[in-house]
């Protein structure tokens, strides 16, 4: 039946994916909500949440709030918290309940703007959408707000002063040899054991500089992200905001996924190839499962389908790749797909108990919710 | 940007030196910036007329902060509505949403027992607008139905915000549902928009799951224990001093092996009510199946536990000698106090206990409590009275507000926490989460409560 699910919990909402855009950059985040979306949120799809002090609240919306369309008594509690945090944006997310009464984020946006003198941006999530779209909203506005805007060039998050003048002086001249990497959030990063991973990864490959916008850079780098020499997309929620840039500063952009940072991934190759493999079935978020994809076909001729709860972009996606939105239509995929092999969440398998062929788990946090290292 | 000081408690000079603080306040707080908090003294002297602005919940935003997910989010940990909601055997429920509310389930279905009881509709835009998916619940239902091997006892139908804002009628779809499959199917309001309302979620949810209940036959010797998910620990006095008064059947919800087995609820001759936001449901059973309800509250003071038995023995006209628990929890409580005379705790609202009345007791005991992190509720300044004369500088933080962002250990160092949030706060002291889903309780809730504090703090002293 459509919409219901009997053995898969829910992804992570579009919510939780742009919280987590906005977590380290030291802003104040508001969720629009009565207090359940910001506790699924902070509990559950903020791994960091619980090793730092981001400063992330919820409205405290109660029905009268909703039903009247207080926005004036949400601005007043907003400003109270800037006089009281120290924070250099605001963000404000949606929830299913400015959803349903129409929240006019335009307005509230500017409303906040006036009162507090904070930079503001709103997302319009609605907790109905996943994660991904979350991601992707988020980051566009994220790049739209404050990329080449030179609001915080002289002082990044933390208060330091930017690396060079150079950096404050407002140039659009490209930094060589930087690289910044979009869509890079616990949500669609596999896990690695140390923070700087993937920092370290690309340095090694010759980059001096590395932007991972969402997991470790300041609001001072996404200010000057218009001077990366190139963008890498590691997740499709990260595309649209690569190709914002791309066409209004001439980024230019690959989407690929650093595949050797996940944890046993040299052991998940070698389990690919103990066997003759002849139709694989890899489920994951586009990027990474496509740059998978690529890896396993280098050693093997088995036919690789690459399926998807999440975004399936177009420009990234082969003849044959599903995009998976029903339980039902999952269950099908695999009893009549033919598959000797599947590569994903282990989440999924509950709902395919049938299935005989082998199974090699890649874990994937927008979908279990759980850390692995 | 704004860099105004936090109003704060103007304790400054008692401050200790920042190498005091655990590694994380000394890193991470900004010496400007503090969390607001009150001394029972002020607290008392401003009376509960005028409360501070910051203690009051929806004047502010909500810092949903480690401390508090235990207790403030929905579902997220021990029995939020979706848990409570499957208190009756044999049933499992459907959660009618956006897919946000029913994130955190994936944690509760590897709970044990609810791994396939959990099952969801997921709602869309065009859900909003049309109200369709009011539509689809009976088929849904019926799909579940048929596809469990072990047919359930009763669907339960959990609605959330959305459907709070759209008025849904869910007892006609309930009702529509249950005319598919022939077995019950109830309503269940996750509507926390509602939280400080009449009838907010918790309060709601114990209805709920009594609802089924229909008037029996009535036994003298049957009592049914309301309020909480899980039982009482197994050697509470509470049963016994029951059966003193002639009671031959203690029911609760959470010791009821079999879906008749709680429709046999119906035939107590009273219920006990253990939680405050079970009187709404006791009060409705009251009125439809004539059982009469009284209520006893979880007290940590040992004179006021013995007074509550007495006042309850008096309204039922029995008498209870209750005498060798008192005397078993009063030599736990000096044994323990012998062993750490000098304690200082700091108590949260995240655990089996109210804050205050906890509080209050082990000040009483001759112990310290140096904070206490909870919301004040209006009936707290009972306790808080007292308080302030026993220890005036005790400290006052509420959990949700905003500049709790800037907590400093070393204001107040602490020997042992109580609740998972005051743990959150000191990390460097013992901790003695106390939220275990079986309820302490009576005498015997003191005696478990001084022999778990002691637990942890040997494990506390070796670990250090």
């Amino acid at each position: 039946m459509k919409g219901l699910r009997k053995y898969i919990a829910p992804f992570a909402p579009d919510q939780s994916g742009a919280t987590a855009v906005f977590c380290e950059l030291g802003g104040l985040v508001i969720i629009l909500d009565a207090g359940g979306c910001a506790g699924n949120v902070c509990g559950f799809d903020e791994p960091r949440w619980f090793d730092s002090k981001s400063a992330i609240f919820s409205a405290g919306l109660r029905d009268m709030d909703a039903i009247l369309g207080r926005d004036d008594k949400l601005v007043e509690k907003i400003a109270k918290a800037c006089e009281k945090i120290d924070g250099n944006f605001v963000a404000v997310i949606g929830t299913p309940v400015p959803a349903v009464i129409g929240t006019d984020y335009s307005a509230l946006k500017r409303m906040i703007e006036k009162k507090t003198g904070f930079p503001t941006v709103t997302v319009d999530t609605n907790g109905m959408e996943l994660y991904d779209d979350g991601v992707k909203k988020a980051s566009l506005e994220l790049f739209r707000t404050f990329t080449g805007k030179n609001i915080f060039t002289r002082k990044d998050a933390s208060g330091q002063q930017a690396e060079t003048q150079s950096d404050s002086d407002g140039s659009t001249e490209v930094l060589p040899g930087t690289l910044g990497i979009i869509g890079a959030t616990p949500m669609d990063v596999v896990e690695t054991a140390e923070p700087d991973a993937l920092a370290r990864y690309y340095k090694e490959k010759g980059w001096q500089q590395v932007f991972i916008y969402g997991m470790g850079t300041g609001l001072a780098d996404v200010e000057r992200a218009h001077r990366a020499e190139k963008n890498l997309v590691i997740a499709p929620a990260g595309l649209a905001a690569a190709k914002y840039l791309e066409k209004k500063y001439g980024t230019p952009y690959e989407a690929a996924y650093p595949l050797e940072t996940i944890p046993g991934f040299e052991t998940l190759m070698e389990e690919v190839g103990k066997k003759e493999r002849k139709k694989i079935l890899i489920v994951h978020q586009q990027v990474l499962a496509n740059s998978l994809r690529e890896a396993i076909r280098e050693s093997s001729e088995a036919e690789i389908t690459v399926a998807s709860w999440f975004m399936l972009e177009k420009e990234l996606r082969e003849e044959g790749d599903v995009h998976l939105k029903e339980e039902d239509q999952w269950m099908s995929l695999v009893r009549d797909g033919g598959y000797d092999l599947i590569i994903g969440e282990s989440l999924f398998m509950r709902a395919v108990p049938e299935y005989a062929g082998d199974f090699l788990p890649l874990s994937h946090f927008a979908v279990s919710g759980k850390r692995h290292v | 940007m704004n860099n105004t000081a936090v109003e704060t408690d103007n304790k400054a000079s008692d401050m200790q030196s920042p190498a005091e603080s655990c590694v994380s306040c000394y890193k991470e707080n900004d010496a400007s910036r503090r969390a607001f908090c009150l001394t029972a003294e002020e607290l008392v002297k401003a009376g509960k007329d005028a409360l501070a602005d910051e203690m009051i919940i929806n004047r502010n935003l909500i810092y949903s902060s480690p401390a508090t997910l235990a207790f403030n989010s929905p579902g997220a940990q021990g029995f939020g509505v979706k848990r409570a909601g499957l208190a009756i055997p044999g049933s499992v429920m459907l959660l009618v949403a956006p897919g946000c509310c029913g994130r955190n389930t994936t944690i509760l279905s590897e709970l044990g027992g609810y791994s396939d009881r959990f099952y969801y509709l997921m709602m869309d835009e065009t859900d909003i607008v049309t109200g369709r998916h009011l539509k689809k619940i009976p088929q849904a239902v019926q799909e579940i139905y048929d596809g469990r091997e072990e047919k359930p006892s009763v669907v339960m139908i959990c609605i959330t915000c959305v459907d709070a804002l759209l008025g849904t009628d869910m007892d006609r779809v309930c009702k529509k549902a249950q005319d598919a499959v022939g077995i019950p199917v109830l309503p269940c309001y996750m509507y926390a928009l509602t939280r400080e309302g009449r009838k907010p979620p918790m309060v709601h949810v114990r209805q709920s799951i009594y609802s089924l209940l229909e008037p029996r036959k009535k036994k003298s010797t049957s009592v049914n224990l309301l309020g909480h998910f899980a039982p009482l620990i197994d050697d509470c006095e509470l049963y016994e001093l029951l059966r003193q008064a002639g009671v031959k059947t203690i029911r609760e919800i959470s010791r009821c092996e079999s879906y008749e087995e709680y429709l046999s609820m119906a035939e107590a001759n009273f219920n006990l009510v253990l939680d405050a936001e079970a009187r709404y449901a006791a009060e409705d059973i009251r009125k439809r199946l004539n059982i009469p309800w009284i209520e006893l509250t979880r007290l940590y003071q040992m004179d006021k536990i013995a007074r509550q038995y007495e006042l309850f023995a008096a309204a039922i006209g029995v008498k209870m000698d209750d005498s060798v628990y008192r005397a078993q929890a009063e030599a736990a409580v000096e044994d323990f106090r012998k062993k750490y005379p000098k304690l200082t705790f700091s108590v949260g609202e995240g655990c089996n206990s109210n804050a205050f009345e906890l509080s209050l007791a082990l000040l009483r005991y001759g112990f310290s409590v140096a904070e206490i992190f909870s919301s004040i509720g209006e009936n707290d300044f009972l306790y808080l009275e007292k308080i302030a004369k026993l220890s005036p500088q005790t400290r006052v933080y509420s959990n949700l507000e905003p500049t709790m962002i800037y907590y400093d250990c070393s204001e107040a160092p602490a020997d042992i926490t109580i609740g998972k949030d005051a743990a959150y706060y000191h990390p460097e002291a013992a901790h003695l989460e106390w939220s275990d889903d079986i309820q302490p309780f009576g005498y015997a809730g003191v005696r478990h409560f001084f022999t778990a504090c002691e637990e942890v703090l040997e494990i506390h002293k070796y670990t250090m």
